[in-house]
C-alpha cells in the first residue's frame, strides 16, 4: 500500500475494480478536499471571462480584446509591472544573499549557546504580520517628534532636518529593502543552517589537517555545499515575483507611487479605490498577471528539475 | 469500523458546514450580512416593506458601540406602528475612508434582493452624480413632492436644486450641507498677544501661523509646535476640495467647476492654483503646517488638533461648522488641553479673510450629501415608495422617528427623565449636570461617559424640516458655531459629472494629490507640478471639460 | 571534534557583529515594548518607561471597537488552524496512497491551483455569491485550505517508516484504521508544525481583511492596528491615553501571542520550514 510499489511492476497491481473497492474511503476522506478546492480555487477561475468583458456597475457586456489593448497602451501599468520585477528580484537577491551570510558565519560561532540564541532572536521577526511591522517602521520613521530615528539623527547631530524617510522618491526603495530584511532575512536562514548542519564533519576535519584557514573552508568547503540550496531558494521564489503584494501595500502612498506601485497594488487601487471602476479591466490585468506567473512557475519547474533532479511543483 | 465511518462523516460535514455554515451565521451576530431585503405584495395589491436594508456612513453618529442596537429597536418600533406592519432594519456602517468604493463594489456585486444589498443608503454629492444617470437609483421626485413631511418644510430649495434638467431627483437631501470654519486656540491667541478681529487678510493670518509656531504659545518649546493642522493641503477625493485650508486656497478651486458665465474649466491648471500652492509651500518651508497633515484623514487631523500629546500642538485648525465646536471644545477638555495660564482651552472662530470674501463670499457651505433609494427595475414603483415611506418620510415626521434621527434613541442618547451626572470627575474640568423629570436632555455618550452626547445623523439646526416636539438640545456653542457659518458661509460649486470623469477620476485625483503634495513639500515647484499635470493627464483633461460643457449646453 | 582551539580575532568579530545583529533586531521590539508602557511619547529608545502606566493595555481591553477585533482574530485563528490542519491531513494521507486509482488526478488537482489563479476580483465575486464579504469568516475559508500545507502533510505521512504500515497490515489493520491509530499519533509534532503555520498565517492576515471587510463589527485586529495607526482612526474611549502608548499597547498585543508561544515551539516552526523547502 506504501510507495514501494510504484517502483514495483505493474503486473502486481491489483485490479481496478478491486483497488476502487479498497479505496472507497480514501475517496470520501478527499471529498471535503475536492469540494474546497473547487469552490475556492477553481470557481473564481471561471470569472476570468470577465476580461473580456466591460463590467462597470451592473452593466456587463463582452469587448472581446479591448481590455487587453488598453492594457497594454496604458503608462501606469507598464510602471507597475517593471516596480514588480525590480522590487521583487532586488528583495530576493538581498534576502538571499544576507540570509546565506548571516548563516554561514553563524555556522562558525563556537559557542552553541550563543548560536542558539542568536537563531532565535533572528527568527523573531518572521512571525510579525507586515501591518505590524509597517506600523513599527512607520511610527519609528515619522517626521513627529517623537520620530525614533529622525530624532537621534538630529540629537546625534547626524541630519539638521527631519527626513521624510517613507514619502521620498529616492529613500522609499531602499527602506523598503531594509525593512524586508529586518523582517524576513532571519527566517531565510533556516533552509541555509539545514544544509550546513548536514555537511559531513570529515571534510572541516581534512581542512584542519592541510592546513586551511577558516576562511578558506568557509571558501572550498561551506559555500559550495551551500550553493545548491541557494539555487533551489532563488528559482522557487523565482517564480512567485509577481504576486508581491502585502509587503508594498502595507508601505507605500500617493507620493511614491512611481517607485512602489506594483501589479497587485495596481489592481487594487483600480478595482477598490475608484469611484466607478471597471471589473473586466482589472480582471484583465489579473488574467495578464496570473499568465505570466504561470510561465515563470513552469519555467523555475523546468530549470528546478534540470539542477536538482526534482520540479518544485 | 465505527470509527471510519464517524471520520468520513465527520470530515464531509465539516467541509460543507464550513462553506454552508459561514454565509449564514453572520446574520446572526449583528447586521453583518443583512438578511434579504423584501417585503410582500399585501392582498390588496399594496406592497408591504418588511425587511429595510441601508447603509451609512460614519454621520450616523449612533454607532455599534453607541447604542445603535437601540436606534434600531427604537426605529422599528415606531415605524412599525406608523406603517400598521412590522418592519426591520438593518444598517450596515461603513468605514469613512472607504465609503464610495465600498457603495460601487456593493451595488456591482449584488443587486436587488440580495442579502446586503440596500434599499437605500448614504451618498455624497459628487456620488450622486456619478450614480443618477446609471440606473440604479430610483427618481424619487413624485415621492418628494407628494410626502407628508411637505407642509413642514422650511427649506426646499435643497432638495429642489437636485433636480436634472428633466425634473428628475435620485436623491434626498434631509438636511443642508454645511461646510468647514477655521478655529483658532483663545489661549494661543491670548499667548501671542493678539485678537481674532485683528486677522482680517492673508498676510495677517501668515503672521498669526508664523508667531503660533515660533513663539511657543503652549509653553512647551516651540519643538513640535504648528501654527496649521489640516487633513491634507487640499482634499482631491472630497468636495469642496479647498474646504480644510480655505486661506490658502482662497479663490482657488483645484477641479472642474463651473465659471460665472457657465462655462466648465479644469481650476487644477489655472494659475490660482499655482498661488496657492506657493503660499502652501512658502508656509511648509517657514514650517508653519504640521507635516502630518499630508497624510492625515479628518479623524487624525482633529485629533492632533486636541490632543493633550505634549510633542506636537497645532493652534489653527479648520472644520465643520455647528456642532463640531461644540466637540472639538469638549475633546479640548476632556483632554485637558490647558492655556499657558491653566485655563481650559477655548476655540474661537476666524471670520473669513479678505481675500475669501473677495473671491468666494465666504465660507464654502457644501452640496449637501443625500440618501437615495435603489431601484429594482422592475417597472413598477411600489417597492421604492414603500422605501421612501418607511425611512425618508418618517425621518422628518417631526416627532418621534426625527427625533431617533436627530439626537439618537430615548435613555441611551437622550431623555426626558429627572437625571444627574458629572463629567470629567476628579479632574479640575469636572462637570456636573442636573436634570428635572420631562426636561428633555442629552445623556453621556455610551461609548465615553465622559462627554455629552451631541446628535445622531441629523443636525436640528441644519434640517429641512424642524422638530415640532419641541426637543431642543439648547447648547449655546453650537448655536453659536451654526449662526456664524450662516453668515459667513456661500454655496460651493457644484460638482462636475460626466463619463470620462467618472472614469478617469481615480487617476485624476491621485495625480492631483501627488502633485500637489509635492509642490507643497519643496519637491517641485508649484510651475512643474502644474505642467506635469498637463503633460500627464491634459488630454483627458480636455476631453472632461468639452463633455461638461456640451452637457450644460444641451440642458 | 571536542578538540579545543582558541579563540581568533575572526571569532571576536563574529561574536562582535552577531551581537549588534541581534540588537538591531530586539531594539525596535524592546522600544514597541517599553513604550507600550510609558505614558508620554518620547523619541528615545528606553530601557525601562519612564513614566509607566497601564493605559494603552486598559484601553484596549475596554474599548469595544479594539477588543472586539481582538477576539475575532482569536476565535477565527483558531477554528481555521483546525480546519486548515483537518484538510491538511485528509488530503496529505489520500495523496500518500500510491496505489490509490486517481492519485495522480488528485495530485494535479490539487497543484494546478498553484500555478494558476483566477484573480482578485473573480475571487472576490465568488465570496460575495459565499456570503463572504464582510463576514470574519472569509478569513477561515480563505486559509482553511492550503496547498502547499497539504503537501507538508503528505510529506511528513510519507516519511514515517513503511515498516510501520506494513507490520499495522500484517495485523489486519484497515487503511482507515492505520490511519487513526498509527498515522495520527506518529505526526503530533509535523501536526504542530503546520497548525501553527497556519496560526501565523490567519492571525497575521490583514490584506484579506482590507479586501473583503469592511463592516467594523467583523475586521481582525491586524486590520483594526493598521487603520489606527496608518490612517490614525483612534477609537473613542473614556480612557486618557495618549496616542503613542495605545499605539504600541495595540502592537504588542498584535505579536504577542507568537512572541509568548515561540520560544517554546522554534522546534516546530523549524522544521515546518525545512519539511517545506528541502524535502518537499
Amino acid at each position: 500500500m506504501s510507495k514501494k510499489e510504484t517502483t514495483a511492476p505493474v503486473v502486481h497491481k491489483k485490479p481496478l475494480g478491486l483497488r476502487l473497492h479498497e479505496y472507497r474511503g480514501f475517496y470520501l476522506m478527499f471529498l471535503p478536499v475536492f469540494i474546497f478546492v473547487l469552490i475556492i480555487y477553481y470557481w473564481p477561475m471561471l470569472g476570468v471571462r470577465y476580461s473580456f468583458y466591460s463590467y462597470k456597475l451592473r452593466d456587463i457586456h463582452f469587448i472581446g480584446l479591448g481590455n487587453f489593448v488598453k492594457l497594454f497602451g496604458e503608462k501606469e501599468f507598464w510602471s507597475s509591472f517593471k516596480n514588480t520585477l525590480v522590487i521583487s528580484i532586488v528583495k530576493l537577491l538581498l534576502n538571499t544573499f544576507v540570509a546565506v551570510l548571516i548563516a554561514i558565519f553563524l555556522n562558525e560561532m563556537r559557542s552553541l549557546l550563543a548560536k542558539k540564541f542568536v537563531q532565535t532572536v533572528i527568527y523573531l521577526p518572521h512571525f510579525m504580520s507586515y501591518a505590524v511591522v509597517a506600523a513599527i517602521f512607520t511610527l519609528f520613521l515619522s517626521t513627529s517628534s517623537t520620530g525614533f530615528v529622525n530624532e537621534t539623527l538630529k540629537s546625534m547631530g547626524i541630519i539638521k532636518e527631519s527626513i521624510d524617510f517613507l514619502h521620498s522618491k529616492t529613500l522609499w526603495r531602499p527602506i523598503f529593502y531594509l525593512i524586508n530584511l529586518w523582517k524576513e532575512t532571519g527566517w531565510g536562514t533556516v533552509i541555509f543552517f539545514a544544509t550546513l548542519s548536514g555537511i559531513n564533519t570529515e571534510l572541516y576535519e581534512a581542512g584542519d589537517i592541510d592546513g586551511a584557514t577558516r576562511l578558506q573552508k568557509i571558501r572550498y568547503i561551506t559555500l559550495p555545499a551551500l550553493s545548491n540550496t541557494i539555487i533551489v531558494v532563488l528559482i522557487l521564489n523565482l517564480a512567485k515575483v509577481l504576486n508581491i503584494f502585502e509587503p508594498v501595500f502595507v508601505l507605500y502612498n500617493s507620493r511614491v507611487l512611481e517607485v512602489s506601485d506594483v501589479i497587485s497594488t495596481y489592481i487594487y487601487r483600480k478595482t477598490f479605490l475608484t469611484a466607478i471602476p471597471d471589473y473586466g479591466y482589472t480582471t484583465a490585468v489579473g488574467l495578464f498577471k496570473s499568465l505570466v506567473g504561470c510561465i515563470l512557475m513552469i519555467g523555475s519547474d523546468i530549470a528546478s528539475k534540470k539542477i536538482r533532479g526534482r520540479g518544485i511543483i | 469500523m465505527k470509527r471510519k465511518v464517524l471520520s468520513i462523516i465527520l470530515s464531509s460535514v465539516m467541509a460543507a458546514g464550513l462553506l454552508a455554515g459561514c454565509g449564514s451565521s453572520s446574520s446572526a451576530d449583528g447586521g453583518s450580512a443583512a438578511g434579504a431585503s423584501g417585503g410582500t405584495v399585501a392582498e390588496d395589491g399594496t406592497y408591504e416593506l418588511t425587511t429595510l436594508n441601508i447603509i451609512v456612513d460614519g454621520t450616523v453618529t449612533a454607532t455599534v458601540d453607541a447604542g445603535q442596537a437601540e436606534f434600531v429597536a427604537q426605529w422599528e418600533k415606531a415605524v412599525s406602528e406608523k406603517l400598521g406592519h412590522d418592519i426591520k432594519l438593518n444598517i450596515t456602517q461603513l468605514d469613512h475612508s472607504d465609503y464610495s468604493g465600498t457603495v460601487s463594489r456593493t451595488l456591482t456585486t449584488g443587486k436587488p434582493g440580495d442579502s446586503g444589498y440596500p434599499d437605500a443608503l448614504i451618498m455624497s454629492a459628487t456620488m450622486l452624480r456619478q450614480y443618477q444617470n446609471t440606473g440604479l437609483l430610483w427618481d424619487l421626485s413624485k415621492a418628494y413632492d407628494n410626502a407628508e413631511f411637505q407642509s413642514r418644510l422650511t427649506l426646499p430649495n435643497v432638495n429642489l436644486n437636485m433636480r436634472t434638467s428633466d425634473g428628475k431627483q435620485y436623491g434626498f437631501a434631509p438636511t443642508y450641507g454645511n461646510g468647514c470654519v477655521t478655529y483658532i486656540k483663545q489661549g494661543w491667541l491670548d499667548a501671542v498677544g493678539k485678537k481674532v478681529e485683528d486677522i482680517k487678510t492673508f498676510d495677517d493670518y501668515y503672521a498669526l501661523l508664523k508667531a503660533f509656531t515660533e513663539n511657543d504659545p503652549d509653553g512647551n518649546g516651540s519643538a513640535g509646535t504648528y501654527g496649521v493642522i489640516a487633513a491634507g493641503f487640499g482634499k482631491q477625493d472630497e468636495a469642496p476640495y479647498i474646504n480644510y485650508m480655505p486661506e490658502f486656497w482662497q479663490g482657488a478651486y483645484p477641479s472642474f467647476y463651473q465659471k460665472e458665465d457657465g462655462t466648465w474649466v479644469d481650476g487644477f491648471t489655472e494659475q490660482a492654483t499655482i498661488d496657492a500652492l506657493a503660499r502652501l509651500n512658502q508656509a511648509y518651508k517657514d514650517g508653519l503646517i504640521d507635516p502630518d497633515t499630508e497624510e492625515a484623514g479628518t479623524k487624525q487631523a482633529r485629533e492632533k488638533f486636541f490632543s493633550n500629546d505634549q510633542t506636537t500642538s497645532e493652534g489653527v485648525f479648520t472644520y465643520w461648522a455647528g456642532t463640531w465646536l461644540r466637540t472639538l471644545t469638549d475633546n479640548l477638555t476632556k483632554n485637558e488641553v490647558k492655556t499657558p495660564s491653566g485655563d481650559p482651552e477655548s476655540l474661537v472662530q476666524l471670520p473669513p479673510i479678505k481675500e475669501i470674501k473677495d473671491t468666494w463670499g465666504g465660507y464654502l457651505n457644501r452640496e449637501a450629501p443625500v440618501w437615495v433609494i435603489t431601484d429594482d427595475g422592475d417597472g413598477s414603483d411600489a417597492r421604492e415608495q414603500a422605501i421612501f415611506d418607511a425611512l425618508f418620510d418618517t425621518m422628518l415626521d417631526g416627532d418621534v422617528v426625527q427625533t431617533l434621527w436627530t439626537y439618537g434613541a430615548e435613555d441611551v442618547h437622550w431623555s426626558t427623565k429627572a437625571e444627574e451626572f458629572v463629567l470629567n470627575p476628579g479632574t479640575d474640568t469636572e462637570k456636573a449636570y442636573s436634570y428635572a423629570d420631562g426636561e428633555f436632555h442629552l445623556k453621556q455618550s455610551p461609548n465615553d461617559p465622559n462627554s455629552l452626547w451631541k446628535k445622531n445623523h441629523l443636525d436640528a439646526v441644519l434640517v429641512i424640516a424642524p422638530l415640532t416636539n419641541g426637543y431642543v438640545a439648547d447648547d449655546e456653542l453650537i448655536t453659536e458655531g451654526n449662526t456664524f457659518f450662516t453668515e459667513n458661509c456661500v454655496d460651493a460649486p457644484a460638482a462636475a459629472s460626466c463619463d470620462t470623469l467618472s472614469e478617469a477620476e481615480a487617476d485624476i485625483v491621485n495625480l492631483r494629490t501627488q502633485l500637489m503634495n509635492q509642490a507643497v513639500v519643496g519637491e517641485i515647484t508649484p510651475e512643474e507640478a502644474i505642467q506635469q499635470y498637463k503633460d500627464q493627464m491634459g488630454s483627458t483633461s480636455d476631453t472632461i471639460v468639452e463633455e461638461l460643457n456640451a452637457q450644460s449646453a444641451a440642458e | 571534534m571536542g578538540r579545543k582551539r582558541k579563540i581568533t580575532l575572526f571569532d571576536i568579530i563574529n561574536y562582535i557583529v552577531f551581537a549588534i545583529l541581534s540588537l538591531i533586531i530586539i531594539i525596535p521590539i524592546w522600544k514597541v515594548v517599553v513604550d507600550s508602557f510609558n505614558a508620554v511619547g518620547v523619541y528615545k529608545f528606553q530601557l525601562w518607561p519612564s513614566d509607566p502606566t497601564l493605559a494603552g493595555y486598559q484601553t484596549i481591553i475596554h474599548t469595544a471597537k479594539l477588543a472586539r477585533p481582538f477576539i475575532n482574530s482569536v476565535v477565527t485563528t483558531i477554528v481555521g488552524t483546525l480546519i486548515g490542519l483537518i484538510m491538511a491531513t485528509l488530503g496529505g494521507y489520500v495523496l500518500c496512497q500510491n496505489d490509490m486509482p486517481g492519485r495522480s488526478i488528485f495530485s494535479y488537482y490539487l497543484l494546478f491551483t498553484m500555478i494558476f489563479s483566477g484573480g482578485m476580483i473573480p475571487e472576490y465575486l465568488v465570496m460575495k455569491q459565499l456570503g463572504l464579504v464582510d463576514n470574519m469568516w472569509i478569513l477561515v475559508v480563505k486559509h482553511g485550505m492550503n496547498v502547499y500545507n497539504l503537501v507538508l502533510m503528505k510529506n511528513f505521512f510519507e516519511g514515517i517508516p513503511i515498516s510501520l504500515y506494513e507490520a499495522a497490515e500484517l495485523d489486519g489493520c484497515s487503511p482507515m484504521k492505520i490511519f487513526t491509530s498509527v498515522v495520527l499519533p506518529l505526526s503530533k509534532a509535523a501536526l504542530a508544525s503546520v497548525g501553527l503555520m497556519f496560526a501565523v498565517t490567519i492571525w497575521n492576515d490583514y490584506s484579506t481583511v482590507q479586501i473583503y471587510i469592511t463592516n467594523p463589527t467583523q475586521v481582525n485586529f491586524q486590520y483594526q492596528l493598521r487603520v489606527m495607526i496608518m490612517d490614525g482612526d483612534t477609537p473613542t474611549t473614556a480612557y486618557k491615553v495618549s496616542q503613542n502608548t495605545l499605539y504600541y499597547a495595540s502592537i504588542v498585543c498584535a505579536i504577542l501571542p507568537f512572541m509568548v508561544a515561540y520560544p517554546f515551539l522554534q522546534k516546530y516552526f523549524v522544521t515546518g520550514v525545512n519539511a517545506g523547502a528541502v524535502k518537499e
